[in-house]
Formats: C-alpha cells, structure tokens, sequence
C-alpha cells in the first residue's frame, strides 16, 4: 500500500524507482498516452538490462530499444502500423540477439496480469496451443481441466516491478484521472509492485474526484506533473500525436543505430536535460498549440497527419 | 454535381469482399493497423449488417462514427462517437466466452490451413526478421467464432535472383495465429477451441474459402486476375472452386462512402505500389 499524504516529486526522482534488470509495464497503446518524458528519463539516467512488457507499442519501446536500455520484449506488438511499418531500432535489436524476443499475446498477457490482481499462481485460458508460443513460453503449462476433461493452458501470474504511466491527472495523494481508452494501464498498476505516473496537471482531491478516479491513490508510488509528458504520442482532448515528429524520429532510426544516436538520441534526449528542454528542441510553445488545434476542425485535424 | 462513380480501386473491391464477410447482428472486431478491414466494418454496419456490433481495434470503441480513418488505430478521431467502450480484458472476455463473432487477421506468412505468422522470419536459432508481432492475434484466432484472413500483398514477383518471396507459403517460419491444422499435423477439431477458423482469404489477387479438408481454395478471381496467375504467385497448390466465379464490384454508393469515410486514402497504403492504380469499371 501507498499511503503517504503527498506523492509528488521531481521527474528524475519519480523514473529513480526503476531499476537497472527491471521487468517494466510501459502504460498506453501504439501512439496513444505514452510515457515518453519518464522514457527519456530513464534513457538520461542510464538504466540498462530492462525486461518490457506490455501489448500493442510502438515509439516508446522503439526509443528504449534504439538508447540500448532493454534486454528483453515481451510486448504483443512493437511498431508503426500502417503510418510507417516495422520499428527499426526494435527490430535491430531483437535481430542482433541484444534484445530477447519474448513476444506474447494480449489476452495471454491480461489474464497473467489477472492472475497477480487475484494473488493467484497462475489462471487458465484455452488459447496458444498449437502455435510456436507454447514453445517461446516454456513457462506455460497444459492441465486437462477437472470439470470438462480439456485441455487448458496455464499462464503464471505476471507482477512487474515498475509500471511506468501517464495520466491525464492526478492529485497529490496519487488518485489518477485516465481520459479516453485505459488500454491495459489499470491492470498494470494493480498487477505491479510499484506504479509511476506522470500527468498532465496534478489537481485538487475535489475536483479530481468530480472527474472519476481511474485508478485509486494506493496502487500509485509516486507522481509527477509533467505537461506534454505523452509527446510526440497523443493525450487527448490536450494535444494530438505529432506526426511530424514521428516521421523525424522514424527517418533517423530506419537509417541506422549510428545516425538515430547522433541526430535523434542526442538532440532530443541526452542533451536535453529535463523535459522543458526537450518542449524547446520539439519547436516549442508554436507547435504544441498547433496538435491542440485538432479541435478546430476536421480538415484542421486531419492536416495534422500530413 | 461530382462526377459518377464508374470505375472502382482494388482497395475499394477488397474492402467490399472483406464486407460481405461480415454477418449481421454480430460483434464483430478489427485490430489495428488494418485500414482496409477497419472500412470494410464501418461500409458493412452502414450497407447490409446494420445490427453489427463494430468493436474498432486500439480503442475497444463500441459503433464509432469517425469523421476520417487515421494512420494510427489509438486515435481519438477513430473512437469518436461511439455508442460505449469496452477495454482490453472485456473485449478478450467477449471472444474467449464465445461472443465475437468474427475477427480478421492477417500475416507475413499465410499456409494452406490458414496458419499465420507475425513474428519472425528464419528460425529460434537464427532470427532473419523480427516481425512487430501478433497483438492479440493469436488468442483471437482460437476464440473468435470465424476470421477473416486478408493480405494486400498476395503477389510475389520475381526478384533479381528470378526467385519469389511468397506471402501464401507451404509453412509458416513461426505459427502466430492458428489456423485448421496444426504445422505437425493435428487437425483443429483436435483442440479445445470454440472458434472454427478461418473462413476466407481475401487477396490482392482473388478470393479463397476453405474446403472441408481445411485447404484454402480459390473461389473467385478479379476482373484482372486468373487462377493461373494466382496460382503462379502462391506457394503451394491449391484447389479451385468448380464455379470459380469473377468477385462482385461494390456499387457506387458503396465506393462513395467508402471514399467519405477515408479521405485520406490510408487504405491504399496497404496496398503495393503498382496495386494502387487498378481500376475496374463498373
């Protein structure tokens, strides 16, 4: 249980409860309420050997895969969809053998986490049998089930070390306010042994319990205002994904470890050093009110993906 | 007055043919990264199924009415009105209980026995590819009531070796999502599974359904496309439908909503370069 009265701290504070060989839940989905700024934090401070877990991602555990900070992926997806294709520093990674292909499924994935909410050792499922996961994962089990004579697969209870999430708020007890689609980070934060979260605004108890707490204050270790925290994933109704960026960001990885280190890695996250810096290099106050601008009109919206 | 519709894509055609695997009243899911099935559902819900229950993938959105397709599935603009939404454990919930009544997947490799693969090329020992991975792919393949297996990139051309890197290959280089049998051999009646497999395959080049073996079959080809030529571009034999028929076209209010709801044009991007300018008169 986290109780303390106040949970706020400074953002190299808040990522200084990861540590190095961690098995890490990395909160939202593809290019939705992403971590980024707690991401790049941990790139600054050096972490290494992390074990990721997690469901459908991309740019997050690609930017921790290209600053060479995980040794294991046990993420259900990592990529760009159809807006770029396959993640290149997650695929030279796992190709080079640095990082250990543990790819699982996201049903799998939410009844392993399920299994740790229940104190469980493990929970059933029928699915994966006659697949190549059986053998990625010799830690699942078969049983026949007592009751019906089936046969069933069992998946261990999963308990990350760190869940790492943005949220659109909090208080300063730790209550978070999630808009728009939780994705798998509600179940992280109960599943895990400590939850970190930036968010957009820390607000009053009231006014956050008048939006509806998403996840209550005990499962949260610690918090940190950190506006534009998702950057460049959305955090809607706040900004849009920054398409552009990605695209930079996708250029320079797709042209190798060495020119993503030279002309991403250091401009925007080792020689920043904290995240008003890293707002500055993106393009600053200009192009953070135009992803906001998604509201003004369709076409204005849909001008944001050229 | 815009000009008449009088010519359809092959995007726009298969977008139609994954529709009309769609039943009503259904609940029925597309994942992400899939453009061409996310249209497919919504031109379905909006033409003959209007009782669908369209779950959109990434955002779990229950009945969304997007005002555009976006080239990221996690988008606000792809949720947008929607009726509820569900998450990730009670969308799985729904399929695993037996309450999804179709899915569609896809794979860089795709067998005879509609066994898929997203994960990698080459083997444990020797990884050549890591492919981004399978989502939920795999658990939906065994639970979800039928699927809808679809590829873009059916057609293997020659490369400077004069060889083919098939899309429909003999066997899959990792099983990711499972199809009527086994790669040992075991055919799927053998395995708990409330799902009954795929149904179809929806290419760039024809349509196949699957005979009562759990062979794909090719039962219709497009206005350009034979069977000998699909045959020529696919890894493995495979047996023809006595009636093999040329697929239906869409019918111009189709192909305008269809061009409504993706002004975009993100659809086409899962298309090959030289697939982007087919065109089919009406």
């Amino acid at each position: 249980m986290f109780t303390q009265a106040d949970k706020r701290c400074s953002l190299p504070e808040l990522v200084a409860h990861v540590g190095d060989g961690d098995v890490v839940a990395v909160g939202g989905g593809l290019s939705w309420r992403e971590p980024m700024a707690a991401l790049r934090e941990l790139i600054r401070q050096g972490r290494r050997g992390l074990k990721v877990v997690g469901s459908a991602h991309g740019i997050d555990i690609d930017l921790l895969c290209g600053a060479g900070v995980v040794a294991a992926s046990g993420e259900s997806y990592v990529g760009f969809e159809q807006d770029f294709g396959m993640a290149p520093n997650y695929r030279r990674a796992c190709e080079s053998g640095e990082v250990q292909v543990r790819d699982n499924c996201c049903y799998t994935l939410v009844q392993q986490l399920r299994a740790a909410i229940s104190g469980l050792p493990f929970l059933p499922i029928r699915s994966g049998q006659g697949t190549d996961f059986e053998a990625l994962h010799p830690e699942f089990k078969t049983m026949t089930c007592p009751y019906t004579g089936e046969n069933l697969v069992l998946v261990p209870a999963l308990r990350p070390d760190v869940a790492v999430l943005h949220a659109h708020f909090a208080d300063r007890h730790g209550n978070l306010h999630i808009k728009g689609p939780p994705v798998a980070d509600i179940l992280f934060a109960k599943a895990s042994r400590s939850v970190i979260v930036t968010v957009e605004e820390i607000i009053e108890h009231e006014d956050l319990a008048e939006k509806g707490v998403t996840i209550p204050y005990f499962y949260v270790t610690a918090v940190c205002e950190v506006p534009y925290g998702a950057h460049p994933t959305s955090c809607y109704p706040n900004y849009a994904y920054d398409r552009q960026h990605t695209r930079y960001y996708y250029d320079q990885a797709r042209q190798g470890a060495e020119i993503f280190r030279e002309s991403y890695l250091k401009p925007f996250v080792n020689q920043c050093p904290d995240h008003q810096v890293y707002l500055e290099a993106i393009g600053g106050r200009e192009r953070l009110n135009r992803l906001a601008t998604w509201r003004d009109s369709a076409e204005q919206w849909m001008s944001l993906y050229d | 007055m815009t000009e008449p519709i009088r010519t359809c894509t092959l995007g726009e055609l298969m977008i139609y043919q994954l529709a009309l695997t769609i039943e009503d009243g259904i609940l029925a899911f597309h994942g992400f990264g899939s453009p061409l099935v996310q249209l497919a559902l919504h031109l379905a819900k909006r033409s003959h199924a209007p009782n669908l229950v369209l779950v959109a993938g990434a955002t779990y959105a229950v009945n969304p009415n997007p005002l555009f397709l976006t080239p990221t599935s996690n988008d606000f603009a792809m949720s947008l009105g929607s009726e509820c939404d569900l998450d990730i454990e009670e969308l799985f919930d729904l399929a695993a209980s037996g309450r999804m009544g179709r899915m569609f997947l896809s794979g860089l490799q795709i067998d005879p026995w509609g066994n898929m693969n997203v994960t990698r090329l080459g083997d444990a020992g020797h990884l050549k590819l890591k492919l981004p991975g399978g989502g939920g792919g795999c658990n939906l393949s065994c639970d979800a009531e039928h699927v809808t297996i679809w590829t873009a990139a059916h057609r293997a051309p020659l490369d400077q070796q004069g060889r083919r890197r098939f899309r429909l290959v003999e066997r899959c280089d990792f099983v990711t999502s499972i199809g009527h049998r086994t790669a040992d051999g075991r055919p799927r009646s053998e395995l708990p599974y409330r799902g009954k497999g795929p149904d179809c395959i929806v290419t760039d080049l024809g349509v196949f359904d699957f005979d009562a073996t759990g062979h794909a079959r090719l039962n219709a080809v497009y206005p350009d496309t034979t069977a000998a030529l699909v045959a020529e571009n696919t890894g493995f034999d495979f047996p023809v439908a006595a009636d093999l028929a040329v697929a239906r076209l869409p019918e111009p209010g189709m192909i305008e909503l269809i061009r409504r709801l993706d002004p975009m044009r993100i659809h086409r991007r899962e298309l090959s370069h030289d697939d982007q300018t087919r065109e089919f008169a009406l």
